[in-house]
């Protein structure tokens, strides 16, 4: 590998995997691997990991741990349930957002102004969270006609979708020939304009915006100052509790957002329950992510992706498979030429063993299917991301003037 | 005395009170209290426990009875079910009706400490001598409406979505197959379910349901069959968005005559039929047991020969299959047909 720049490396690197994945897909006879249909749906399953994932994002960076992400976006659920019903869709979003920086508001001033244990504070907000959206719930929708204790009435119309026919409709025609390669970019691309609801597009304006806010602006870098070292930028006169504030109730928002997109795309209802742990597992594609909008945003896709492959067809687990095998022994070669020799023996034998069970098998067992997601998320973020590192300060309770 | 006097009038207030609510109603059980514990799923859920409503609604109509409902919430475990339980029994509720299988615990526990009350329980069973065990035939209603589904399909291709991966789900599926391939032995069903044995968000992830249809749909199935709780509102949402009926494609629901449910009033016209399970017959069965003086106990199961399942008619859409299903329907009921389950 010759090339410095780090575009054209990841360039090379999607081709390699797509080139790996279209094998995959011929092998196992999986067209489903790559369709127009998998790829719009897996957008749609990473949605809420990936806004849950930013909100930890953006509230770590400040030095707060957020694993109160799930109940801030159960209270977005129930926000996007009861605003949603009464006023339609976009109020539902506002009432979604609302909620979860309601649930943020009390966390940063138990934890920013009082110094409360974060990790205690967090556990407390996930159970209030579920608790008073239920007590909400039972309140507003026990009577409400179509509603019941855990579940509101239907929201108000749809949120407006878009998808553009002329680039969707052909790359989907090309898709369905099945050439190598060529096809299966041409779902994924067809994927991108094909049933895209504003939330979608909103999730990956928010992604951008916070790299840019976070990284490029000197507002993020007091915000992330707050995170690294506090105290020294209090010395330079940076309001630390204000940032910390501002970013816990922007992460409450976030994840307040997840709960909108679940309860007003997703489907059309408040129901208990619908969140699923997904805060969870967004505050874990933010870590592996290494807390970069970046990591967050592949770890959430691929999660989504995955979730995706193995509820449309467990057919498609097989092709999974047969594409993480590749990707070892290709990775393996690639580490035999730089002489890492035995990481690259273990990746060879581990890909070997892989493509043999391809081959013995002709089914994939549901039970396999299931956790495929999960298997794959922490194999791919843990392998990608080897030296994470945490803001330095996250976790720790600062009081103001503490090291004076 | 004096003390002795006031509380013998408040009493006497309080029963003429009584009396005079209850003379107001003169049906023989305006004095029986039910008392109502729905599953985590609750009331609009759009079928299992709205059909307990159902029951209960009707009995309140016929009968004049009284009725307190609970719920328990989401992470409830077995010593919050059996508080509720309590609560219920404590406060002169009688029976008490546990709609769902996760109160088995509690509901065997508590009705140990209550022998004088009566209990009832959907779908498990507790041996106890004060406790009717509610189980419903569901194979049967799924092979009614596998019949309904294979004789629908264009394709030859039809789905199954199910909830948690437990027995009592896959006998929803074991019927369906089998109903299917009475009518077309190459039929080709294509099954998932929302989550493995213990994993209660199975129920309310309709989001997941849609996407599982959608693949359905994109592998050439044109009707779905949900017996998913909360998630089967994604597969009615799916067949909607992918064309419905307009398009060949149909949604068979569960439980519930779903057609009518007002929560799916917006995708009503794509739910061909319902499965049937009659919790509403099975929950008016044991509050005009208990009005009657005549408690049922013991194992009572509701299958096709008591009415406890069938299949829904209220979309007009259905009426070219029910001859096929009422025939398959005469022939279980007669024994010609055994509907296998999963166990």
């Amino acid at each position: 590998m010759n090339t410095k720049s780090p575009s054209i490396r990841i360039f090379a690197f999607f081709i390699s995997a797509m080139t790996l994945l279209s094998i995959s897909r011929i092998f196992a006879d999986t067209n489903d691997l790559t369709s127009r249909g998998t790829m719009a749906a897996a957008f749609g399953l990473a949605v809420p990991i990936g806004l849950a994932g930013l909100g930890g994002l953006w509230s770590e960076r400040a030095g707060i741990v957020n694993i109160g992400l799930e109940g801030m976006m159960i209270l977005g659920t129930f926000g996007a349930g009861w605003a949603g019903w009464q006023w339609g869709p976009w109020a539902g979003v506002l009432g979604a957002v609302t909620f979860g920086m309601l649930g943020a508001l009390l966390f940063a001033i138990v934890t920013v102004s009082f110094g409360v244990d974060q990790i205690i504070a967090g556990t407390a907000i996930n159970i209030l969270g579920l608790g008073l959206a239920q007590f909400l719930a039972k309140l507003a929708f026990s009577n409400a006609p179509g509603g019941g204790q855990s579940q509101s009435p239907p929201v108000k119309g749809l949120l407006p979708s878009v998808t553009i026919d002329f680039i969707a409709d052909p790359l989907n025609t090309l898709q369905q020939k099945g050439w190598f390669v060529i096809s299966d970019l041409a779902g994924m691309f067809s994927g991108l304009f094909y049933h895209l609801s504003y939330l979608t597009i909103l999730t990956v304006i928010l992604f951008v915006l916070t790299g840019w806010t976070l990284w490029r602006t000197s507002f993020g870098l007091r915000l992330r100052s707050a995170g690294e070292s506090p105290s020294a930028a209090e010395t330079l006169g940076v309001n630390v509790i204000r940032y910390k504030y501002i970013a816990v109730i922007i992460s409450g928002s976030l994840a307040g957002l997840a709960g909108a997109y679940l309860a007003i795309v997703g489907t059309n209802v408040y129901r208990g329950g619908q969140t699923a742990g997904r805060g969870y597992i967004g505050l874990a594609t933010m870590i592996f992510g290494n807390w970069r909008p970046m990591g967050t945003g592949i770890g959430a896709t691929v999660f989504g992706y995955i979730d995706t492959l193995q509820l449309r067809d467990n057919a498609n687990i097989r092709g999974l498979v047969l594409f993480g095998a590749l990707v070892l022994i290709a990775l393996a070669f690639l580490g035999l030429r730089s002489g890492v020799r035995a990481t690259s023996l273990a990746f060879l034998i581990i890909g070997s063993a892989l493509v043999g069970g391809f081959l013995a098998s002709t089914n994939m067992a549901p039970e396999v299917a299931q956790v495929a997601p999960y298997v794959t998320t922490l194999l791919v973020l843990a392998t990608a991301s080897q030296r994470l590192r945490p803001p330095a300060t996250a976790g720790m309770a600062y009081r103001k003037g503490e090291s004076h | 005395m004096k003390k002795g006097v006031k509380i013998g009038a408040v009493l006497a207030a309080a029963a003429l009170i009584l009396t005079g609510c209850s003379s107001s109603n003169n049906d023989a059980g305006a004095d029986v209290k039910v008392g109502l514990a729905y599953d985590t799923g609750g009331k609009g859920d759009g079928s299992f426990n709205d059909a307990a409503f159902a029951g209960l609604t009707k009995a309140q109509t016929d009968l004049g009875v009284e009725f307190k409902e609970v719920e328990a919430g989401l992470n409830s475990t077995d010593a919050s079910r059996e508080e509720l339980l309590r609560l219920l029994a404590d406060t002169g509720y009688n029976p008490v009706i546990a709609v769902g299988f996760l109160y088995g615990t509690a509901l065997g526990n508590v009705a140990k400490e209550y022998p004088d009350v009566n209990f009832a329980i959907v779908d498990s069973v507790i041996d106890s001598p004060n406790v009717a065990s509610l189980v419903f035939a569901a194979e049967q209603a799924s092979y009614l409406v596998g019949v309904i589904a294979a004789t629908a399909s264009k394709s030859g291709r039809i789905g199954f979505i199910g909830g948690m991966e437990i027995p009592l789900i896959k006998n929803f599926e074991v019927g369906y197959n089998q109903g299917a391939q009475s009518v077309n032995p190459n039929i080709i069903i294509e099954s998932k379910y929302m989550g493995p044995a213990g994993d209660n968000t199975a129920w309310n992830v309709p989001e997941k349901a849609k996407t599982a249809t959608e693949g359905m749909i994109a592998k050439g199935v044109d009707v779905a069959y949900a017996a998913a709780g909360g998630s089967g509102l994604g597969m009615f949402q799916a067949i909607q968005a992918g064309g419905g009926p307009a398009k060949g494609l149909w949604a068979i629901g569960v439980d519930s005559d779903q057609y009518t449910i007002p929560s799916l009033a917006d995708v009503k016209d794509v739910i061909l039929t319902s499965a049937l399970k009659r919790v509403d017959v099975s929950v008016y069965e044991v509050i005009k047991g208990v009005v009657d003086d005549a408690p049922l106990t013991g194992v009572q199961n509701f299958d096709l020969s008591r009415d406890g399942v069938g299949y829904a008619t209220s979309n007009s859409s259905v009426e070219p299959f029910k001859a096929a299903a009422d025939a398959a329907a005469e022939k279980i009921k007669s024994g010609e047909i055994v509907v296998k389950t999963a166990e």
